[in-house]
């Protein structure tokens, strides 16, 4: 009994460090900015800093700018998180059978992946350029777009764009999670049920997905998570322009442009705590509705 | 072992007192042509001249939004680098708080021989608080071959001509667009915007601050800009993305009759190894408006002193400032990286008149460039303008409800 006592006194001692970092790095710049968004503030030394209550967020849900952002973000994040789990599983199944240069094609799938998105957003943005972009002049030829069309300066196509390059640049992320999930299901499971006489789909939604279920759960959180805060492609390819501003991108407005020119900061504090809201409930929903066990 | 010891004393203590009478100063600087070259072989020649003073450069990201973001993170957290900070014309108001207060040094940089227009933009609240470094203006490139081909003896006078020449030629060339500027939703879109505005009679603040921009005059101008995309189709719909580098890869390619740009653009043009027009370009002022006026927007960058710094490191920092902005290093600036000096004496400087010949003759324009709106809250003021007249360049929606709802939102951002 002793023993273990000091076990777990030598224990704490050791995680210590650890809930340190943690505190500074995580938990202190959360509660700062819980704390920030009740008062009306500005990083401007001449501007007084006063407690306003909820004030802040009542604003912020009357102004049409925020939900204009936050109904894009929500659009953003379901259509391209849908639809790299869509290609991913295909994707990562492909890649699961034996084949000849199987292990080319895996190293190949993930360039989109390696290439830093800021970098890679720049790429398109020039794809999609109207003068001689590969893009405008694919989608021109496929008679999609009429000549001269600006794909990123329209309300209605640049969104879809954006999503496009995200899709491009993270399916191969949710293909290479699926796959490491794909190759713990045990190959005798699958025979047993060939002698039961199940059919392919019938394997496939019997086995290969419920088995894949926190797999899948883990690698839509990650997504989910990424997307709700996405900022750099949209920055990159329109900045924000024609309906494509997302929350961080008008917390960017919030926090940088306007850093020194009024009482912002707590408003974009209150802005910071929303998207850090919304995220927590995305991650709720899929925790609570893919049982998945945290601990 | 004493003689060592006493010469390894020596030794230390030399490199004690020379270390303390060196001081270290740190610049932020753009990189946009070879305006970074240049500013490292000035450096060179100013450390000569000055032993005991090291200038390091921090190279920072070129469009102006992102070195904003930049300056923010360095001066809210207090930090006493970078010691002398590049600012666009536009942030002195707002950075003021942080800035070095420079009225008392006024005649040791001679500010008298300054192109008033740009101290004026460096003036806040009565104090001097930045030393015009290089300034700027809008400004009409055309091809002059196509011109002359087409039989227009000058460049357009008007924006009237400007459509009728553009529609002309267009009409008969192949592959060419008519008029290309800065239509992307971003700062270069509201020195653009000011430019029509102004010359058709309108602008956003009068002088006491008050909101004037809701004028029939305003709806014209941007109706004008939205005609030149629709309805003359003189301007191709994708210049709603563009910013000064996309405008001028299309002019260079040769695919554009017009372009408004900058004056950095004007060497680029005319490198025949880059550019397809190489010799062909001229260059005049912006078309006047139906009011009879012509306007440029007045751009441009200056040097301000951070207040954190050190009383050692900010005598330091005048010394180069004072350097840069001096009549040699203006002069060596503008003939090497083509930017426009803000001593007015330069301009009659015969080196600068063979090496940028455009630069004197527009001397006129520069010196009369319209300068935005001045107060704390520009990026604020930016940000509106941009979101309405973009939201009506891209049909969004009309040009009457896009001034109206800037006008009303202008108001709320002003506190009136």
């Amino acid at each position: 009994m002793k023993v273990k006592t000091k076990e777990t006194v030598v224990a704490w001692w050791m995680v210590l460090p650890a809930l340190l970092v943690i505190s500074i790095i995580a938990f202190f710049p959360l509660f700062k900015t819980f704390y920030d968004s009740f008062y009306e503030s500005s990083l401007r030394p001449d501007i007084e800093k006063k407690f306003v209550g909820f004030q802040n967020y009542i604003e912020l849900f009357k102004d049409d700018r925020f939900i204009a952002a936050l109904k894009t973000t929500i659009i953003f994040t379901i259509v391209s998180v849908a639809l790299e789990t869509a290609f991913g599983l295909l994707i990562a199944i492909v890649v699961n059978q034996p084949f000849k240069f199987r292990g080319v094609v895996r190293v190949a799938m993930l360039i989109p992946w390696a290439i830093p998105t800021a970098i890679s957003s720049q790429m398109w943005k020039w794809m999609f350029n109207d003068q001689g972009g590969i893009m405008t002049k694919l989608l021109e030829s496929l008679h999609l777009i009429e000549p001269g069309v600006p794909i990123l300066g329209l309300p209605n196509t640049a969104l879809w764009a954006i999503i496009a390059v995200d899709v491009w640049k993270t399916t191969p992320f949710m293909a290479l999670l699926i796959l490491a999930g794909l190759q713990l299901v045990p190959e005798e499971l699958y025979e047993a049920a060939r002698i039961d006489g199940a059919g392919v789909m019938q394997r496939f939604t019997k086995i290969t997905i419920p088995m894949l279920s926190s797999t899948i759960a883990v690698a839509l959180i990650f997504r989910t998570l990424d997307a709700l805060r996405v900022f750099d492609v949209v920055f990159i390819m329109t900045r924000g322009s024609v309906g494509t501003e997302t929350l961080a991108v008008y917390n960017r407005v919030l926090l940088m442009d306007r850093a020194f020119t009024g009482p912002w900061f707590g408003y974009g504090s209150a802005l910071s705590v929303i998207i850090f809201l919304l995220i927590s409930i995305f991650a709720i929903i899929y925790i609570k509705s893919l049982k998945l066990k945290l601990d | 072992m004493k003689k060592l010891f006493l010469v390894s004393l020596l030794l230390v203590l030399s490199v004690v007192t020379f270390a303390a009478s060196r001081v270290t100063i740190t610049m932020t600087a753009g990189a946009v042509g070879k305006e970074l070259e240049v500013l490292y072989s000035q450096l060179d020649v100013f450390m000569k001249q000055n032993p005991n003073i090291k200038v390091s450069v921090m190279p920072m990201p070129n469009s102006s939004t992102e070195r904003h973001d930049l300056y923010v993170t360095y001066l809210a957290s207090g930090e006493k680098e970078p010691t002398v900070l590049m600012l666009d014309v536009i942030w002195p108001a707002e950075f003021a708080p942080y800035l070095e207060d420079l009225s008392a040094d006024k005649d040791f940089f001679e500010l008298n021989k300054f192109l008033p227009g740009t101290v004026k933009a460096a003036t806040v609240g009565g104090k001097i608080v930045a030393i015009p470094w290089f300034t700027d203006a809008g400004m009409l490139y055309y091809r002059k071959d196509l011109l002359e081909k087409y039989g227009f003896k000058n460049p357009p006078r008007t924006w009237d001509e400007l459509v009728t020449m553009a529609k002309t030629i267009t009409a008969k060339e192949k592959n060419i667009q008519g008029f290309v500027w800065q239509g992307a939703r971003y700062e270069g879109l509201v020195c653009d915007f000011m430019e029509y505005l102004i010359s058709f009679g309108g602008d956003v603040l009068d002088d006491d601050g008050n909101v004037i921009v809701n004028s029939p005059a305003a709806v014209k101008a941007l109706q004008f800009m939205v005609d030149m995309i629709y309805t003359h189709k003189i301007s191709p719909q994708a210049v709603t993305t563009y910013m000064e580098e996309e405008a001028r890869r299309a002019f260079q390619n040769g695919q554009a009759v017009f372009m408004r740009n900058w004056p950095y653009a004007w060497a680029l043009l005319n490198d025949p190894k880059e550019s397809k027009v190489a010799g062909k370009v001229g260059v005049a002022p912006l078309p006047a408006g139906p009011s009879g006026k012509s306007a440029a927007t007045l751009g441009g960058w200056m040097l301000g002193i951070n207040k954190n710094a050190s009383s050692e490191e900010k005598e330091a920092a005048k010394k180069l400032v004072k350097f840069l902005t001096s009549y040699d290093q203006q002069l060596y600036k503008a003939v090497n990286a083509g930017q426009n000096p803000t001593m007015m004496d330069v301009y009659k400087d015969p080196s600068l008149k063979k090496a940028a010949p455009f630069m004197v003759e527009l001397y006129g324009m520069f010196i009369n460039a319209a300068p935005r709106p001045r107060t704390a809250k520009y990026s604020e003021i930016s940000d509106v303008i941009q979101k309405h007249v973009h939201a009506a360049l891209t049909k969004q929606t009309t040009p009457q409800k896009a001034i109206e709802e800037m006008a009303k939102e202008l108001n709320k951002v002003l506190g009136k």
